[in-house]
């Protein structure tokens, strides 16, 4: 049967390329990249915190690329990642976080020295 | 002040289009295999603050920027979209929600699940899936919700992306009709939810499930591919099946499509019920800035255009005719007409329209411009569909950062 389709394929020509070449049946298997973006270090305490509790689950872009916010915005994030997505994250763990992410990433970050670290 | 900005402005969009034509001409000549674990080619600069991005080249795909890395995130570099009106399977975007994606399928063993509010529940390899019917073809546009959502003012948080976010393919693949058909639903069938491969890491996270109502999953245009542009689909789009639904945003193209359950119910899962809603209102937009009082579940795409062919802060000499060419696109109606401006929107002249691959396609348009004098000019293009929407000439806001369309600038400076 397999043959008899190659065969008809083949004194078809051109017909072959429609609609779907490629059709293989072996398994596909990609190696992904490796993450290059870390959490900027930080001597808060909420750093650690956000190294265990955030990376389980995505990588340090979803921090970084976020436009400026205020403290509010990062209590809300942490929060919904805690309530929403069910990541582990214990309450005493809330503050330390949110208070991190606004002052690394956020409206809190100091003006000079710290930017090259923020990446 | 407004000067100094646009020039800034201006440099981050020039060193983006510099840094990506080289790093793409590295890429094409390195070619790619499966397995390569790649590394960073680049890096690029969006046009919005906090914009710089690495560019990675991903298993069967050339350096794109890199918006997360796990899980994958991927933008199309905005030239690609001057290449051709079709997106080729190696530039086109890549968008997860959660980490625990597939990297290795066996096609042998796959299997689609049919079931729920059912006469008969199915579990179909693909082989048995690609006998169900003759395949059918269709071009039709993916564009994710928060495309372009870097340039929203005021900014809004999730995914900081430009405007490659988009891809036009030729799908292949059956209607979903014709699988729900074979199924047989009952008759109090309401929606029809679909899961992919792609879990999360954490048992508490909501999983990725979309739903349709039954009357859209059965129009005969929503589809479950197994190819793009001829081929098989690209792991990280969704291989070995996704859904297509045309002119509705991504969000509904659940990739990895394993299990199919029809509802008697409304779906009320996070992604419908709380995620990927929009201002219940004609506009779909609120005052910048506030909150929508109700919400709906985002579904058509805004009617957009493009110019692809000049690149914001570009030099133009004067008196010497060029072609500018772009793209136009809408949620199915089809674009009746595209108009250009070289003066910041106060004179239009109507461009031409090129080969028409169906209303769900990119629509090229191309026209004629003689810069007549020196200084800066703003390009725009403004797409009308055939039932005269337009686009907007101020943009619209919503706290998602969802459905931007308003006319785009291209500002350049004639010499």
């Amino acid at each position: 049967m397999m043959l008899q389709t190659i065969s008809a394929a083949v004194l078809l020509g051109v017909l072959v390329l429609v609609p779907s070449r490629a059709a293989s049946d072996k398994p596909v298997e990609i190696t992904l990249p490796v993450e290059t973006a870390r959490l900027a270090e930080s001597p808060l305490p909420g750093y650690a915190l956000a190294i265990g509790l955030c990376s389980t689950c995505h990588s340090a872009e979803y921090v970084q690329y976020q436009p400026k916010a205020n403290r509010a915005y990062w209590r809300a994030a942490t929060v919904k990642m805690q309530k929403v997505f069910g990541a582990p994250i214990p309450d005493a763990a809330i503050e330390p976080i949110a208070d991190y992410l606004v002052k690394t990433y956020g409206m809190e970050r100091p003006a000079v020295g710290s930017g090259s670290t923020a990446r | 002040m407004m000067q100094t900005r646009l020039s800034s402005f201006i440099a981050m969009e020039r060193r983006e289009f510099l840094r990506t034509a080289s790093v793409m001409a590295a890429g094409a000549a390195a070619g790619g295999s499966l397995g390569r674990a790649a590394t960073a080619d680049g890096r690029v600069m969006l046009p919005f603050e906090n914009g710089e991005r690495e560019l990675v080249a991903y298993p069967q795909k050339r350096p794109l920027i890199r918006l997360t890395a796990r899980p994958p995130q991927l933008e199309t570099p905005f030239s690609v979209f001057n290449e051709g009106v079709l997106t080729p399977n190696d530039a086109f975007f890549v968008r997860y929600h959660l980490s625990d994606i597939p990297t290795r399928i066996d096609p042998a063993t796959f299997r689609l699940r049919v079931r729920g509010a059912v006469t008969t529940s199915l579990e179909l390899s693909l082989e048995e899936l690609k006998k169900l019917a003759d395949p059918v073809e269709l071009v039709a546009v993916n564009q994710c919700s928060g495309n372009s959502r870097g340039h929203f003012t005021p900014r809004v948080a999730g995914g900081q992306l430009s405007h490659g976010a988009m891809g036009n393919a030729r799908w292949t693949g059956i209607p979903l009709r014709t699988l729900l058909e074979k199924a047989g639903l009952g008759k109090d069938a309401r929606q029809v939810t679909f899961d992919g491969l792609d879990r999360a890491p954490l048992p508490g996270t909501p999983d990725y499930i979309k739903a349709l109502d039954i009357d859209h999953a059965l129009d005969g245009e929503v589809m479950l591919a197994w190819a793009m542009n001829g081929e098989d689909l690209p792991m990280l789009n969704g291989y070995p099946l996704r859904l297509v639904v045309p002119g509705y945003y991504g969000t509904y193209w659940v990739k990895h499509v394993h299990d199919i359950e029809v509802l008697d119910t409304v779906y009320t899962g996070f992604w419908m019920a709380t995620a990927y809603r929009v201002p219940d209102n004609p506009a779909k937009a609120v005052e910048p800035g506030t909150a929508p009082k109700k919400t709906v579940p985002i579904s058509r795409y805004t009617i957009r255009s493009f110019i692809t062919s000049v690149i914001s802060g570009s030099t133009l000499p004067v008196g010497r005719e060029r072609v500018v060419r772009g793209i136009a696109f809408d949620s199915g109606q089809g674009i009746r007409e595209v108009a250009f401006s070289s003066d910041g929107g106060q004179t239009w002249r109507v461009a031409q329209l090129g080969t028409d691959l169906g209303r769900y396609s990119f629509r090229e348009w191309r026209i004629g411009f003689t810069p007549s004098k020196a200084g800066t000019h703003v390009l725009m293009a403004r797409a009308v569909n055939r039932i005269g929407e337009t686009q907007p000439l101020e943009p619209l806001w919503n706290p998602a950062g969802y459905l931007r369309n308003v006319v785009e600038r291209v500002p350049v400076e004639v010499i």
